[in-house]
């Protein structure tokens, strides 16, 4: 029995399924609990997002350059602006900012260009990110060198500062992490135990009390001779800390790896480190990038704590500004500044990895 | 039924005087903790065998394989591979394992890899050949598996039978002198036994030698030179398939014959 011979046209789906209308009633109103739901919304929205316009930027004061030039119930962005340089470069010498100014562009150049796919030479671009750049951003930084005036450490702070200890603890976290899960796997006992011990020792400690330490105990052990700058070893309590998170995170990953498949790359006569570095590890770290990156968020954050031991980062130095006497009472405005500078960089990065496990998903079941 | 016998006082010394021999396995006996999986193994094969080795689950039949290429190790007697005895040594466990190529029951392929570069990343890092070198030999591979049209493919993209082919172009890739063999159809739709059991008989007509675990009795007959069967982790009886499918000895065999052959 044949139904139909003629084919039927094809015809636009009524005008009650598509549209604005459509959508608004099929998601926002279609039935009395989703209803109120969205009135609800609606209402909070309303109540949180007028006064928080009104106050950052209709009734704000943007431009001047004292306090007198607030005169408006809103936000004082003059106060921002006055800052300004000192929150991106904490103490560093008004005249020398050049060089900071060069590294920033260095390293935000290398950045995009890592992150962009069409750019060409990845490999090359990644190589002098962590070899080169490093010496040349330490150079510039630093200075002592081809009649560059020296800028001790102490004077380095701000949004600099920040991304330093940031960019310097994801960098030294992922290798020292993944050394230290692939040591907690190990058979050998020695390994495995001082793998074990290292993790928990560094996990089960306050990272306020490890950069305490790094600034304060350290030095009582060392040689008198032997004097490490600060900075640095605030660097390297940060990197260690957050080297044992990354760890588990890691070991996470690479519990999740079925057993075949590194049999697999055993039985073609690879070593221990091809098989994990070009079969297990590839795997691991890509199923465990939202882990990474929450661990390089939370480390992001936490550098803040480098305000105990005297280091003026990002916030340190918003906090400063807000006990200085001709800018009494704009702490909001101090505060709100630093909590935006940080969701942007803790957005991006999470934007980032959302993108890059999107495009590194190979469609592969297991 | 031949249970060779043959005594080699130092395994050592066998490099010359085995050089027809591919695989020999000498009072091999393994433990999994308590549970005796492998009771005083003697096998031999020599250079172009096809071994199919059966037996009920449990009997130890993927273990011994796994003890070849050291997958599994064996506790006491003597494995010796190519000439050259399995000892604890990575660096000689590793050289054996560059001849000895393993087809898994789970494929295994590298999913984050294509199929080229499944087939490649071995050749490429284990023997250093260029990428040129190595993509030309797998592209042949693929093409004899007859799956070279998928070659930029993930292994998640194609059907079991088609992985288990790629499995064993990437192992043919390493140009191995004896191919192992996990109960390479076992996880296969059975639409799709055919394709991987065509390529295998391929391969066996071309003088490969070959151990393979399989409950594949039909292949056992038109390419096996003896067949061997395993029961709680003892050789039972091993022979011709002729004689092995028409006349079994043991009582044994011949109560597993009947049940995988007689419904």
């Amino acid at each position: 029995m044949i139904h139909n011979q003629t084919i039927i046209k094809e015809r636009p789906a009524p005008s009650s399924s598509v549209g604005a209308v459509a959508w608004l009633r099929a998601n926002l109103f279609n039935g009395p609990i989703n209803t109120i739901f969205t009135l609800i919304g609606l209402y909070v929205l309303y109540f949180l997002v007028v006064p928080t316009v009104q106050w950052a930027f209709l009734n704000a004061d943007w431009i001047g350059t004292t306090r007198d030039d607030c005169s408006r119930e809103g936000a004082c962005w003059v106060f921002i602006n006055a800052r300004f340089t000192q929150f991106i470069y904490g103490l560093y010498p008004r005249e020398e900012i050049w060089r900071a100014n060069i590294v920033f562009a260095g390293f935000f150049t290398l950045i995009a260009w890592l992150a962009i796919p069409r750019l060409p030479f990845k490999r090359w671009v990644a190589v002098f990110a962590l070899v080169g750049f490093p010496i040349v951003a330490y150079v510039l930084l630093h200075g002592g060198y081809f009649d560059l005036p020296r800028v001790s450490t102490h004077r380095w702070g701000g949004l600099m500062l920040t991304l330093l200890l940031a960019t310097v603890g994801m960098v030294g976290a992922l290798p020292i992490g993944i050394v230290l899960a692939l040591g907690r796997r190990s058979d050998m006992p020695i390994v495995k135990s001082f793998c074990v011990v290292f993790i928990e020792f560094w996990r089960g400690v306050p990272l306020i009390t490890v950069l305490f330490m790094a600034s304060v105990m350290l030095p009582l052990f060392l040689p008198s001779e032997m004097n490490v700058d600060r900075l640095v070893r605030a660097l390297i309590g940060l990197t260690l800390f957050q080297s044992a998170y990354m760890a588990e995170v890691i070991r996470g990953g690479l519990q999740a790896i079925p057993k075949g498949q590194e049999e697999a790359a055993a039985a073609l006569g690879m070593t221990y480190w091809k098989r994990m570095g070009l079969i297990v590890l590839p795997q691991a770290l890509k199923m465990m990038i939202p882990g990474i990156v929450n661990t390089f968020i939370s480390l992001f954050k936490d550098t803040t704590l480098v305000m105990i031991i005297g280091l003026f980062d990002l916030l340190g130095i918003v906090q400063a500004a807000l006990a200085d006497s001709r800018w009494l009472g704009f702490s909001l405005e101090g505060y709100v500044f630093a909590a935006f500078m940080f969701w942007i960089f803790c957005f991006s990065m999470s934007r980032y990895s959302q993108y890059l496990e999107r495009k590194l998903h190979t469609g592969h079941k297991r | 039924m031949t249970q060779a016998a043959t005594n080699i006082s130092d395994t050592s010394t066998s490099d010359t005087s085995t050089s027809d021999l591919m695989v020999e396995m000498r009072g091999v006996n393994k433990w999994y903790g308590d549970f005796h999986v492998l009771r005083d193994i003697d096998l031999e094969v020599k250079r172009g065998e096809r071994i199919v080795v059966c037996g009920p689950s449990g009997s130890g039949k993927s273990t011994l394989i796994r003890c070849i290429n050291h997958l599994e190790e064996h506790q006491q007697g003597d494995i010796v591979v190519g000439g050259v005895p399995l000892t604890q040594d990575v660096k000689r466990i590793e050289q054996i394992r560059r001849s000895v190529g393993m087809v898994f029951q789970h494929f295994n392929l590298f999913p984050h890899l294509t199929v080229l570069e499944n087939c490649c990343v071995a050749p490429m890092w284990v023997q250093k050949k260029s990428r040129r070198e190595a993509e030309e030999m797998a592209m042949q591979y693929l093409e004899r598996v007859r799956i070279a049209e998928q070659a930029l493919k993930y292994p998640g993209q194609l059907s079991g039978g088609q992985q288990q082919r790629v499995a064993i172009a990437r192992s043919l890739c390493m140009h191995p002198d004896v191919m192992l063999f996990d109960e390479p159809t076992s996880a296969l739709d059975p639409e799709m036994i055919k394709e991987v059991l065509d390529v295998m008989v391929e391969l066996a007509n071309e003088g490969m030698t070959m151990l393979c675990v399989t409950h594949e009795m039909g292949f056992a007959k038109t390419v096996a030179d003896r067949v061997i069967f395993m029961d709680q982790g003892q050789i039972i009886e091993e022979n011709a398939p002729e004689p092995f499918f028409n006349n079994p000895q043991s009582e044994r065999t011949q109560l597993f014959l009947s049940q995988i052959l007689g419904h």
